[in-house]
């Protein structure tokens, strides 16, 4: 439910939102795979935008394997990339969700949390594939990771038509009665209202990880 | 069974050149009339009717042709004959095609090992091009470039390439140096552009890699990297307002990759698109984004005009290409996913002269439908 309308915003902040490439991955693809740097960089440059931090920091705790979380932006990334993430764990500012000192504020699809950035992956991330390649010849494929602040992106219902479930029976969908019709309709529109606060990380994959 | 097909039909005048028909639904069946061909004396090479089934697969067609006699005969296109297309999704690519030159030149020729099959406007981005592990023209991967078709296997982009980190690729020796259409690269806009060169002075003149979409008024924000050199442009900070965007307006749109900005950037920084190899694991590149969504207040409207034109976007040049949305205000964001099909310029297989599309002038009816129940 409600993907469609996903997708479209999807592809609208991938074509209006501007690009950072990944430099701190050792792959030697451009852009390189994600290293914490990436995250610090990006933080940096919505922190210098004024950028409104989506999350509350959480507190630390007396829990073994546990950390403190800061005040986050959200990164919404491809699921892909989670094994990616799984490696940079160990770093300095690197926790996984369950890490958390308490993890009640942890959203079902949120990874974790490198330094001011909570990650949310969604197997609809947008991706480029065999979009880059290195020095050899290889390819690999880009990766768009959307940071944002809170004052971002809206989403707009038209004239107040949100989005409305069909459904009608056979009866009135045919005059044979063969087939019944389920649909969803909307009007919408996307607009990106802080144009500063927003920044597409553009990454590939840690190349040993990769499938 | 027809409860749920989709039918629709309309016509055009040909161009002789390819026709792009955009209805809301990807057809399975596709038949057209070259309706002048039908009245005019038969003659050679001349297509009366064609149609295309689904199953045939695409860039295929059957006609109905004039030989060299004339007689009416049935002929085969399998190439460039009837295509589907579904613009919806971004980040689609066509065919990788192998690169085997980039010449060093202000506007960069490229050449392709077989047909690159590309028209002036399309839009391609570039893939390892290293002439050796460590030179070569990296720099530029991955960088959507406008092409201008200047034959079968060659075209020019507008970056250049005549600067000394760059090497020519004649005969790469490591990367594998190819090219591959972006197939929808104008789905959203105005958006986000990359930035192939700064004109400074009082006023500020934008060079793009592909077309910016920007009207007279387009309120605008820069991503420069500092390595890229005029870092000034940036949106923040702003010395004046502190914690305030700098922006700037387009004063004046010269052709789809060139854009005057009314900022004054008499004393900034050079830009420098003179990238070394080394840089590019990382590298960065300079952009220049649409900011603000309402920025020219309505279309003028004067004696025979159209009342509420279409938004439209410009790939190449100055040509207007309409989008099926409308009416709309210049230069705030427009939608442009669609759904349609293509009729081609494919010859027959027997009869190598015929074009499908007809020739120019030529008034060509079309019918098109996509069916609720397709077997097997």
């Amino acid at each position: 439910m409600r993907q469609a309308e996903d997708l479209i915003l999807r592809d609208y902040i991938v074509s209006a939102a501007s690009e950072i490439n990944a430099g701190g991955g050792s792959n030697g693809f451009n852009p390189t795979n994600l290293g914490t740097s990436d995250f610090s960089l990006v933080a940096t440059t919505l922190d210098t935008n004024n950028a409104y931090k989506f999350m509350t920091g959480i507190e630390g705790m007396d829990r073994f394997g546990t950390g403190p979380v800061r005040n986050c932006y959200f990164m919404l990334s491809s699921t892909e990339l989670q094994s990616d993430f799984d490696a940079l764990v160990g770093n300095v500012g690197v926790l996984n969700q369950w890490s958390y000192a308490s993890n009640t504020s942890a959203l079902p699809t949120e990874w974790g949390n490198v330094f001011n950035i909570r990650i949310l992956t969604s197997s609809e991330g947008p991706v480029a594939r065999n979009a880059a390649t290195n020095n050899l010849g290889a390819t690999a494929d880009v990766y768009y990771n959307t940071v944002l602040g809170k004052q971002a992106v809206t989403h707009i219902n038209q004239d107040g038509d949100s989005m409305k479930l069909i459904y009608r029976d056979e009866y009135y969908s045919g005059m044979l009665a063969q087939n019944c019709t389920l649909a969803v309709r909307f009007s919408q529109a996307q607009a990106i209202t802080q144009d500063t606060a927003i920044r597409n990380l553009l990454c590939t994959r840690n190349s040993a990880l990769a499938a | 069974m027809a409860e749920y097909s989709r039918l629709a039909q309309g016509s055009f005048i040909s161009t002789g050149q390819a026709k792009v028909i955009q209805i809301p639904f990807k057809p399975e069946y596709i038949e057209m009339v070259n309706y002048t061909a039908t009245f005019e004396a038969p003659t050679s090479q001349a297509v009366v009717s064609a149609k295309w089934f689904a199953a045939m697969g695409q860039g295929f067609a059957v006609e109905q042709v004039y030989d060299a006699t004339p007689d009416l005969v049935v002929d085969a296109v399998i190439a460039n004959g009837f295509s589907t297309f579904s613009a919806g999704q971004l980040l689609q690519y066509g065919p990788t095609l192998v690169v085997t030159v980039v010449s060093k030149a202000a506007a960069a020729a490229v050449t392709t090992s077989t047909a690159h099959g590309l028209s002036s406007g399309d839009v391609v981005i570039f893939q390892g091009l290293f002439e050796t592990s460590t030179t070569g023209m990296p720099q530029i991967n991955g960088i959507p470039f406008t092409v201008t078709v200047t034959g079968a296997t060659t075209f020019t982009i507008p970056w250049n390439t005549n600067q000394s980190n760059y090497t020519a690729i004649s005969v790469a020796t490591t990367g594998a140096p190819t090219v591959k259409k972006v197939l929808y690269p104008y789905l959203y806009f105005p958006g986000q552009t990359f930035i192939s060169n700064i004109t400074l002075g009082t006023t500020t003149t934008i060079d793009t890699t592909d077309a910016h979409n920007f009207v007279v008024g387009q309120e605008v924000a820069f991503r420069i990297p500092s390595q890229w050199g005029t870092v000034q442009l940036n949106s923040l900070p702003n010395t004046l307002v502190p914690g305030s965007p700098v922006y700037g307006y387009v004063i004046a749109v010269t052709d789809y990759n060139t854009v005057v900005v009314n900022i004054d950037s008499s004393a900034y920084t050079t830009f420098n698109s003179n990238q070394t190899v080394a840089s590019v694991p990382g590298l960065s590149y300079p952009q220049i984004v649409a900011v603000g969504d309402v920025n020219t207040g309505g279309v003028q409207i004067s004696s025979g005009s159209q009342l509420y034109p279409p938004p439209y976007y410009v790939p190449i040049g100055t040509t207007r290409v309409n989008t099926i949305n409308g009416p709309a205000i210049q230069g705030a964001y427009v939608n442009n996913t669609a759904q349609g099909f293509i009729i081609g310029i494919g010859t027959g297989v027997n009869q190598t002269s015929s074009v499908l599309v007809g020739t120019e002038g030529d008034v060509i009816h079309w019918r098109a439908q996509l069916n609720d129940l397709l077997l097997p």
